[in-house]
């Protein structure tokens, strides 16, 4: 298998034109509509060398747990036919995906699930017209779960963060846990929609495998 | 962008460096250089060998003495750093840091007080992979200490049967050797404009692991 190349039956087909600035781009010479597993795994990074560090580890989880996938960047034009989508974080100093927030209009239209980390959970929140407050936080912390859900079970967990700004209230978003003041988990109401603010692949990798488990 | 790159001399910190050379320009190398007997003992000989592989690369090195505590190790790494940025301009750090929670977040703090970008190429990937990669670029990289690890394995290279033999026993012994399991030394890797090659050495025995000492080398 080629090493930046999705598993399973998705084949590359040579005649199809690649999207400009997709490096990672996997395209499928079958009908788009029989892609039920396809993920689509977005990356938030301005460097490539960013991407080693915070979108291989995604890609890592996606191939064990058996899944196809593609990886986009935040800048480029996003189809929506995939059936989840895991947009990744980046570097603590790299906030150059919040001036590209409106390429993400699409997720309200969207009808998967997805899964937002770090600049994912930011985007999404935007997204769902919430407002991010200035919270750096660097390093592992407790988190409480505080309401059930499909990621990850009720109680004190610890995990991985590595932010500058985060969620204190939630405007249609249902908060299901926090790290002292800061929402560091919530699902979108009435969607299918999680962020976590934290780095679900250092420590709790579950979150991200339950997730490509919600059907 | 102009980058540092934290530099051991070892088979990691080299294939980030190798990483960070595909985007950025590498300005200079950083090295903390540990000044402890037992430091002396068992590493001081092969961590000068930073500045022949400094030499070999033609990439400066800023080489920092720090005790063997973590106050006087970060503050070793911020003042390298601070002269880094100083006196090359960088505005990133780039680190061969795999798994180490701990580490990795003293490092993004420190990043982070600088204000400088923070790059782990090498983060979370899979031990085996990293030796597999390594070998498949054509590094030529040896064992300079096993601890936990057969002593058969001092001086030998990392080629594919060793990271086969290696992963057979991955259940006890991490593949990376970060758990302290082995340290490595590259001899030459696909940056270096000359190779080492080592003219003197010698073996130190201790009780649950060996040294190789490199006394003499020089570049060819």
């Amino acid at each position: 298998m080629h090493p930046e190349r999705g598993r399973g039956d998705v084949i590359p087909n040579p005649m199809k034109p690649k999207n400009e600035g997709c490096y990672h781009l996997i395209t499928s010479d079958k009908d788009d509509s029989i892609q039920t597993h396809l993920i689509l795994i977005v990356s938030t990074c301005k460097y490539k060398l960013s991407e080693e560090e915070f979108v291989k580890p995604i890609v890592e989880i996606v191939r064990e747990c058996g899944f196809s996938y593609e990886i986009k960047r935040y800048r480029e034009r996003i189809d929506t036919d995939y059936s989840k989508v895991i947009v990744c974080g980046t570097a603590l100093m790299d906030l150059d995906y919040l001036r590209y927030v409106d390429k993400f209009e699409w997720l309200k239209d969207y009808d998967g699930e997805v899964l937002g980390i770090c600049a994912g959970y930011q985007i999404i929140a935007k997204v769902f017209d919430n407002d991010l407050v200035e919270c750096k936080k660097i390093g592992v912390y407790e988190f409480e779960v505080v309401k059930d859900n499909p990621l990850i079970g009720k109680g004190t967990w610890k995990a991985y963060f590595l932010h500058r700004y985060a969620l204190k209230d939630v405007k249609n978003l249902e908060c299901l846990a926090m790290q002292k003041d800061e929402v560091c988990m919530f699902k979108v109401v009435g969607r299918e929609f999680y962020g976590v603010s934290f780095h679900p692949e250092v420590l709790n990798r579950e979150i991200v495998v339950n997730f490509l488990h919600i059907s | 962008m102009r980058v540092c790159v934290l530099y051991s001399g070892g088979k990691d910190s080299n294939l980030a460096l190798l990483k960070a050379n595909e985007e950025f320009e590498v300005s200079c190398l950083l090295s903390l250089k540990p000044k402890s007997e037992e430091s002396v003992l068992f590493h001081y000989p092969n961590v000068d060998l930073v500045y022949l592989q400094s030499r070999a690369l033609e990439i400066p090195l800023i080489a920092e003495r720090c005790g063997d505590d973590e106050f006087s190790g970060l503050k070793a790494l911020k003042s390298g750093l601070i002269r880094a940025k100083s006196e090359y301009g960088v505005e990133g750090v780039v680190s061969g840091a795999i798994k180490s929670v701990y580490q990795a977040t003293r490092f993004q703090r420190v990043c982070d007080e600088l204000n400088l970008w923070c790059f782990n190429p090498l983060w979370l990937r899979d031990e085996v992979s990293i030796l597999k990669e390594i070998v498949e670029r054509d590094f030529e990289v040896i064992f300079t200490r096993v601890a936990g690890l057969d002593r058969r394995f001092l001086g030998r290279r990392i080629d594919l049967k060793v990271v086969e033999e290696l992963e057979r026993i991955k259940s006890y012994v991490n593949p990376a050797g970060e758990g302290g399991e082995f340290e490595t030394l590259v001899l030459d890797m696909p940056l270096f404009k000359k190779k080492i090659r080592i003219l003197e050495s010698r073996v130190v025995e201790g009780k649950f692991d060996a040294t190789l000492i490199v006394e003499r080398a020089e570049l060819v």
